[in-house]
């Protein structure tokens, strides 16, 4: 392996963990961070020079440490006190932070975790310290997730980690009777971060899937830590259905590929059967959010294991649908649930459960997108252009736009025979 | 330790037209809270305040001088009723007691800040 690559597999491997010892060892999050970048810019210089050390997570902790340790003389100096204090100080107990309440075993990632999701960060500058800080993922790449430019994402990161110092958010394990709550906000956290992966941007960047990979990482790493946990099970499996699918969801032309169109061939088929694997294991009705996660990755493994589009079992997909209904009662999965139930039930009743959710969703353009597309399939074709009219108004990806055009287009001027 | 000033607000009135059953929830809840801050660090000073509309607000003017008003700085919907200043080990030490205040209160924990090179006159 050249040292570039032994630098990057350490990074992607061993990043959460050294980030967890240096701030269990000097609880200075402000110091960290930087300490260690620092460190994996030394080593990309001289790795290729010196060769790549034999245990390149320990160097890169050493020269991390010395860094800090070097800041931290700077400031005692800095306060006119002797330099001396400063092995007081990393020997000494972490300022503020509790004790572990017992009954838990010390895992410092696991506390790193915590620390980055905790409830009292906004859940997109937790994502986003989460994704630096457990998984490394770098701040311009946080930033094309998210897509908003990199001094904002910068500006936001700051903002967290000032946040957890000067609020005293704590590196620390909660008791046992708290960590399943804490847990759930962690995979929120965590989802967050691979939605936005898949959120339709403005431009043509339709999808940002390697970016949404981070996210799926950022899960694998803590469910690792808390194996056991359903919510964190039926997350992974869920994301993995979902990502699964990245590779057909956009044509070699860049447009886009809806899931009856896609190339099955081309979903990651090992990742289908993990997900399906974890599903298995995650209890029926746990809590609200696990019982979301779970019948959303039953949706997803449901089309996972279609052999072919038409062989959906849609009676299925529906109740999977009817069940989500009542644990999120929310428009986004009620008009996934219209989708399939005129999939069910034919299209006169997929437009009947349509009904309602225009007043819930004004502005987005999924509700009159599928609309023209049951209307054209009942051959009401002025119908199917007006509403896909609409669509294309509200549509601001590019990318969904140019499908929803061809569509249109393609109603306007239909072929003489069918 | 890490000292914070926990900021309670409430709908003004709630206390006037409380029995004194719910009065004494309300007591019961700061005892509770009170009694947690103990055990876990330090209560340095607290406070009930009177109704907002008691306040006098000082607000800078145009020409650089002092106006003074009659009422709060801001009118909202709740208002400031009173403070904690504590002392406690992090922050879900102090979610933990805040948590013990009279649910009707909507609760802000606020961090106190140290100022390098100032001392108090």
């Amino acid at each position: 392996m050249t040292p570039d690559a032994a630098l990057e597999q350490v990074v992607r491997v061993e990043w959460g963990r050294l980030v967890a010892l240096l701030l269990g060892r000097f609880r200075r999050l402000d110091l960290v961070e930087d300490a260690l970048a620092d460190a994996v810019e030394t080593a990309a210089r001289r790795w290729p020079r010196d060769g790549t050390p034999d245990d390149p997570a320990a160097w890169l902790h050493t020269a991390a440490r010395r860094r800090v340790l070097d800041r931290l003389r700077a400031e005692a100096m800095a306060l006119r006190k002797a330099p001396l204090l400063v092995v007081e100080a990393e020997r000494g107990p972490g300022g503020g932070a509790m004790a572990d309440p017992g009954g838990i075993v010390e895992d410092d990632v696991l506390r790193l975790v915590l620390m980055c999701c905790h409830p009292a960060l906004a859940p997109e500058v937790a994502s986003a310290l989460a994704l630096r800080l457990v998984v490394g993922v770098t701040t311009a790449d946080i930033a094309r997730l998210f897509l908003v430019p990199e001094a904002t994402m910068a500006a936001r990161l700051t903002r967290g980690k000032k946040k957890i110092v000067a609020a005293g958010i704590p590196y620390a394990v909660p008791a046992a009777a708290d960590l399943p709550d804490r847990m759930r906000t962690v995979a929120q956290t965590a989802y967050l971060a691979f939605t936005a992966g898949y959120a339709p941007g403005s431009g043509t960047d339709l999808l940002r899937a390697d970016l949404a990979g981070e996210a799926v990482r950022l899960v694998r790493t803590t469910l690792a830590l808390r194996p056991e946990e359903p919510v964190l099970r039926a997350l992974l499996a869920l994301v993995l259905l979902q990502h699964s699918r990245r590779d057909a969801r956009v044509g070699p032309d860049g447009r886009l590929v809806l899931l009856p169109d896609q190339d099955r061939d081309r979903w990651h088929h090992d990742e289908v059967v993990e997900a399906l694997g974890l599903l298995a294991d995650v209890p029926v009705g746990t809590d609200p959010l696990t019982e979301s996660y779970r019948l959303q990755a039953v949706v997803g493994a449901l089309h996972a294991t279609a052999p072919s589009a038409s062989e959906t079992r849609w009676d299925r997909v529906c109740e999977a649908y009817d069940a989500l209904a009542v644990v999120n009662p929310s428009p986004s999965v009620r008009l996934a649930r219209a989708v399939a139930v005129a999939e069910r039930d034919g299209t006169t009743a997929g437009l009947a459960a349509l009904e309602g959710l225009d007043e819930a969703l004004p502005t987005s353009h999924r509700v009159p997108a599928v609309r023209g597309e049951l209307l054209a399939r009942l051959g009401d074709r002025p119908g199917a252009v007006a509403a896909l009219a609409v669509a294309i108004d509200r549509c601001g990806n590019a990318v969904e736009r140019a499908h929803l055009t061809a569509r249109r287009d393609g109603l306007l001027d239909p072929p003489s025979a069918r | 330790m890490t000292r914070y000033v926990v900021l309670v607000a409430y709908r003004p009135g709630d206390w006037e037209r409380a029995d004194e059953a719910e009065r004494q929830t309300y007591f019961d809840a700061h005892h509770a809270f009170e009694r947690y801050v103990d055990e876990h660090g330090t209560r340095l000073s607290s406070g009930a305040l009177c109704d907002a509309d008691t306040a006098t607000t000082l607000s800078p003017g145009t020409g650089g001088e002092r106006v003074v008003t009659d009422g709060p700085y801001a009118e909202l919907a709740e208002q400031v009723g009173g403070y904690y200043d504590v002392e406690l080990p992090d922050l879900d030490t102090a979610i933990a007691a805040g948590r013990l205040l009279p649910a009707a209160y909507t609760v802000e924990i606020r961090p106190v800040l140290r100022i390098e090179g100032y001392e108090s006159a």
